[in-house]
This record gives structure tokens, sequence and C-alpha cells, in this order.
């Protein structure tokens, strides 16, 4: 009898133990917001102004009425690898049970969880990659705010060949589903446009020096442009390699180098007077007037540095928790609902532009997008073209 | 100079530039296998190590809190990765490699060991220096020399320079000092060495240190020319490795060989065949020379190796 009333208590302890946790949970509303970014590797970069961005945001939505709700946010290093990103998803989404996933950075990476969170029926932000299958692939719980590889290529095509009148272009591109993708994104309309590609040239991250391609491209007569899609570190060297061989204005040359909405403010700066006459399109411009993104700035500053710009990179994993946080505001609880008022938002203004998602999940507002020419100064010089 | 000639000889200028770096990683770490039989995984961390000593000298510490101008200020930061390299030669060695040699261990463990030391290092600097990518600077790498239609960097000069005094130096150390020839006899046979009164464990860790300080030098060589971050290394160690096996592991004056080749080839690969195909054409050479010449381009008995 004795041994038997023991086990009632045990039982009933070990039931009120097991049970307090989904209590407190059930009183504490909370949307569980898993963040996978590279937090090592050769991209951990992409990953500390990530984390600051989404920092920034957290601690302003902390402040808004979310219906009682409140985001819990869980960082995890995905290395801007498909490998360790997968290996991560699956213990996030065994261990953390996030409503939503924001990540991954790099193209491969965030391709290889998109199909895991598709099947556990998670949403998946992306707010960093470029590759075309993302949102191509028929996934219903993708979305993304960045602008894909044939939104940022399309207008370089059409902006090469209409506004700067070129009629050859050399195609420089890392060797990634992001980088591949971006080159068939210029290349095919280049050339329908009647534009002629002289060479496709690809090459690895692992890839520092660049004498031996700029040598090359030099040797293949008059290029007009060079629109380039690789990561700052390995652009800032290309383009002082172009400018060593006179390929390019920042040189003494002719060729007009151009770039991608991958390329972080300050790379004008790092890569010197080669970049003078550099053109590229940009989604988050810092010297812009809307009041979303001068108070973005002022925050970035007080809380990181006076003499800190936050980048694009920052600005869009800002945006992502601002994004989220709408959704909750709406009335989105778990991850159907947050996929339902994604799927319902237009017109919904961050500091990257604009968010109307289309039938994909692609982010089809782009008007904020533009062009800008580095200018002798190394500022930036707006450019009319949208 | 007609177009083809100009293209040949520019892709070989930019070829023996590229190949003397690549020399200049992989002399160190052929000379820690001449000696200790040994691979040193965290050498590529070395060369890191001394590319951000250099960058912090010249940056912050030579222009700024010496006066110096920046091409003053760079070569300091030449010595200063030198001293950066040797000194952590010395800790890594007493730390982590004499204790093992102490305790007799097998081949495996202070191979182990390395790679230990290269996780490390590698995190130790992320912690330190962050992940974003450092704009290494020098004044001579933004200095273009022309010669008709040939171009290059003052930088590339430099590089040529120091990688021709450091084969030098090194060649001079090893046949004409005592320490030198301690060393060859030590790379000879350890245990004999040491019953001709020479302490091995001493030629060892000079070794190391000198090694070492090679790296830190390439580091400060590399450092304007890569995209600086705590992986900078590891990006160069993998080919670093080929060179050596190519060149015949702990083989000096194969290093050197194919070191040279291998940058000369990668040029021509990038005009003729593809930049993309670099890796396979480089790999696919250390393949045919595993297979056809597995002792490396010099084949000699391992006591003429250092």
């Amino acid at each position: 009898m004795k041994h038997a009333s023991i086990s009632v208590v045990a039982l009933a302890f070990s039931t009120v133990l097991t049970a307090a946790p989904f209590a407190v949970q059930a009183q504490d509303k909370v949307v569980r917001v898993g963040v996978l970014m590279p937090i090592s590797g050769p991209g951990s970069y992409f990953g500390v102004m990530g984390k600051e961005g989404i920092d920034l945001a957290l601690e302003q939505v902390a402040k808004a009425n979310l219906n009682g709700y409140r985001l819990q946010v869980q960082y995890e290093d995905s290395a801007c690898s498909p490998l360790q990103a997968t290996n991560t998803v699956k213990r996030v989404l065994d261990q953390f049970k996030p409503h939503i996933v924001v990540g991954e950075e790099c193209s491969d990476a965030s391709l290889a969880i998109a199909p895991i969170l598709e099947q556990a029926k998670v949403v998946q932000l992306n707010a960093g990659s470029v590759t075309m299958k993302l949102t191509e692939s028929g996934y219903k719980y993708v979305f993304r705010i960045f602008p894909n590889a044939e939104q940022q290529s399309l207008p370089l095509a059409k902006v090469a060949y209409e506004k700067l009148g070129a009629r050859t272009a050399v195609i420089l591109h890392e060797k990634t589903n992001a980088g591949i993708d971006n080159a068939e994104g210029f290349e095919k309309p280049f050339v329908a446009m009647g534009g002629k590609v002289l060479a496709k040239i690809d090459f690895g991250r692992d890839v520092n020096d660049f004498t031996a391609i700029a040598t090359r491209i030099a040797s293949l007569g008059k290029v007009d442009v060079l629109p380039t899609f690789a990561l700052e570190g390995q652009q800032v060297r290309l383009s002082q390699a172009l400018a060593q061989a006179k390929v390019v204005k920042g040189g003494g040359g002719s060729g007009v180098q151009m770039g991608s909405i991958w390329l972080p403010w300050g790379y004008d700066t790092k890569a010197g007077p080669a970049a003078i006459g550099y053109v590229r399109i940009v989604q988050f411009d810092p010297t812009e007037n809307r009041k979303i993104v001068q108070d973005f700035i002022k925050a970035y500053r007080a809380k990181y540095g006076a003499d800190k710009t936050p980048t694009h990179i920052n600005a869009h994993a800002y945006d992502t928790i601002l994004l989220i946080a709408e959704a909750v505001r709406r009335g989105a609880k778990d991850s159907e609902s947050i996929r339902e008022q994604f799927s319902k938002l237009k017109d919904f203004e961050v500091t990257t532009g604009r968010i109307t998602f289309d039938a994909k999940g692609q982010n089809s507002d782009l008007s904020v997008v533009h062009f800008v020419e580095t200018q002798k100064d190394l500022s930036w010089k707006g450019l009319d073209w949208r | 100079m007609p177009d083809l000639l100009a293209l040949v000889v520019q892709q070989s200028v930019n070829g023996v530039y590229l190949g003397c770096l690549y020399v200049m990683v992989a002399l160190g770490l052929t000379l820690i296998y001449g000696v200790l039989n040994q691979i040193n995984f965290a050498h590529a961390d070395f060369v890191t190590v001394g590319a951000f000593a250099a960058f912090f000298v010249a940056t912050r510490f030579a222009t700024r809190m010496l006066g110096l101008p920046d091409t003053g200020g760079y070569l300091l930061s030449l010595v200063a990765a030198l001293g950066a390299g040797a000194v952590l030669g010395v800790l890594v060695n007493a730390a982590v490699f004499a204790p093992l040699r102490r305790r007799g261990s097998d081949e495996l463990r202070p191979l182990i060991a390395t790679i230990g030391v290269s996780v490390l290092l590698e995190n130790g600097q992320l912690a330190l220096f962050g992940p974003i990518p450092y704009q290494f600077d020098s004044p001579l790498a933004r200095e273009t020399i022309r010669l008709g239609p040939i171009f290059f960097s003052a930088q590339s000069v430099l590089v040529v320079a120091v990688a021709v005094a450091a084969i030098a130096a090194l060649y001079g150390f090893m046949r004409f000092t005592f320490l030198g020839k301690a060393l060859r006899a030590v790379a000879q046979d350890r245990e004999t060495a040491g019953l001709m009164g020479i302490n091995p464990n001493l030629v060892i860790a000079l070794t190391i240190v000198i090694a070492s300080a090679l790296a830190g030098v390439a580091g400060a060589l590399l450092g304007p020319v890569v995209v600086l971050t705590p992986f900078t290394g590891a990006s160069l160690i993998v080919k670093a490795f080929a060179i050596v096996i190519i060149g015949g592991f702990g083989n000096m004056e194969g290093t050197i060989i194919a070191g040279l080749a291998v940058g000369i080839i990668e040029a021509f690969t990038v005009q003729y065949l593809g930049s993309g195909l670099i890796d396979l054409v480089v790999f696919a050479m250390l393949l045919t020379m595993l297979v056809v010449r597995p002792t490396g381009l010099i084949a000699e008995r391992k006591e003429e190796n250092v």
C-alpha cells in the first residue's frame, strides 16, 4: 500500500513536471524565429551584419504591440554550407520548433534547406540569396525579399545595352548557383537585344589574384561592359586588377564594370580609384531620403557606432523582423498563419523598399531599386535608371 | 612587340609573380617536413597571423604612431610579420610539438595536433578580428609599372625580390652555417646527429621557428593581394600542399620549381582554357606526378632535401 502511495505521488509529481513547460508555453504567447546564418567560415561577415540588423529590429519590435505576442529568436550557424545548413535546420526544427526560419544568405545553403522546411511546413524567409531555383521550384513556404537573379541581371543588361550603348560584354562570376544564375540572367537578354558576350569567366571563391584574368580580358579587344557577380572581397581585388590592366574606367580604360545588389556599401572606398566609373544596381541606399531609411541609419549608429553606415545586409536582416512582426500584428501566430499573412501583404514599407510577394513568394516590388555610378571622390551618383 | 608575344610575356610575368607567392607559402611547409617528417596543417594559419600582424603594424602602428610614410610602414610590417611568425613558432613548439616529442608519441598525434592548432588559430583570429574582410592596401600594390605593353605592380616586384632573398638566405644558411649543417644532419638521422653533439630538440625548434617566420613574411606579402580574413591562409594551403607534393615532399629546390611552374601554368590556364579549370589542371598535374613520379620533381636522397 505504501509502495502504491509512493507511486501515485511520483506519478502525480512527474505529471506536474512534464505539464509545467506546456502550461508556461501556452501562457507565453511566442512566435519562434530560427535564424540560419553563416557565423563561421569565409561568409561569416554575412552573419555578423545580419545579426546586427536583427538585434536592432528586435529591440524596436519589443516595444510594439504584437497582439500580446513576442518574437523569440534563435541564431544558428549554417556556415554558407549546404551540408551544415541541412544538419542545422533539422536540429532547429527538432529542438526549437520554429514557426519561421530566416536564412540562409548563400544560395547553395538556402536551396539545401528549402525542401526540408517545405516538408515541415515551416515558412522560410530569405533575405540574401539570388538563385532563381529558390522561388521557381514550387515551394509554398518560401518567401524572399531579396531581388532574384533575373530581377537584378535583366535591368543590368537593359542599362548596359540601352543606356550605356554597350555592344560587347565580358561576364565575370563566381562558380556558385548565385553567380551562375546572375551571369545567365545577364547573358540571355543582352544577347537577345543584339549584344555580344566575348567571354564568360568563372572563378572559385578561393581565387585571390585576378591579374591573369585581367590580362586575358585585355587581350579580347574592346569590351564595353563587365558585369561582375562576386562577393565583396573578390570584387575589390578584381576591380583593382582590371584597372591595372587598363580595362576599366578606373584604370584609364573604356570598359564599364557593372555590379549587383550583392555588393555592400563601402566597396568603393575599399577598391579605391579602381572603382571610379563602376555602375551598379542598388536596393538599399543610405543616401535615400525615405524616413524609414534615415530612422534605421540613426538607430543603427546609436547602437553600433556613429562612424558606421549600415550595409544592405544589415538592412535586409532588419527588414525580415519588421516583416514577421507585421504578420504577427495582423494576426499570425504560427507557421500557417504567417504564410497566409505574407501572401496577403501588399506594399509594406521596409528599409529596402516595399514588399509585395507574388504567387511564388518572391517580392515583386522593385520600386526603390536603382542605379548608381562611383564618382572620382568615390561617392555615389544616383542615375535615373530604374 | 607583337600582340601574341606580349600576351605570352605578360602571362609569364603574372605566373612568376603568383608562383613566387606560392613558393613563399610552401617553403616553410616543405622545410618542416624535410626535417621533422611531419605535415603541418597549421602552416596556413601562420601565414594568416603574419598577414594580420603586418596589417596592424602597417596601418595602425607604423603610420599613425611612428608617423612613417605608407611605404616605410609597409616595409616595417614585413619585419614585424617575420617576428610575429617566429614568436608564434616558438610558442607552438613549446606548447604543443615539444611536449609531444618528449613523450615520444607516434607520427599521428603531432599530425592531429597541427590540425588542432589550425582550428585554434583560425577561430582565435575570428574572435579577435571578426569575419568582415580587411582592406590591406600597400602603396606598392597601387603602383603600376609599365614597360611597353607589359605591366606589373610594384608589389609584385617586392614579392619576387623577397622570395629570391628568402631562398638565397635559406640556401646560404643551410649550406654554410653550423646550425644549417646541424639541421641537415638532424633531417638525415636524428639519433646519430644527437650522438655527434647536436641537440636535435634545439634544431627542430629552430626549424619550426624558421618555417613560421617564412610563413609570417608570406602573410605580409599576401595581405595586400588577397582578401584578408581569418580564413585567408586556408584558401591557399591546398595549393601549397599540391606544390610541395609536386616538388617532392621536403625538397626545397623541388618546391621552388613546382611553385613557379604552378603559377605559370595557372596564368596560361586562365588565358587559354578558363579560370574555372585552374584547380582541375593543377590537381591533374598532382595526380600525374603521384602516379608517374611519386617522389616529386626532384627526387634526391632525404639528407639532400633540406
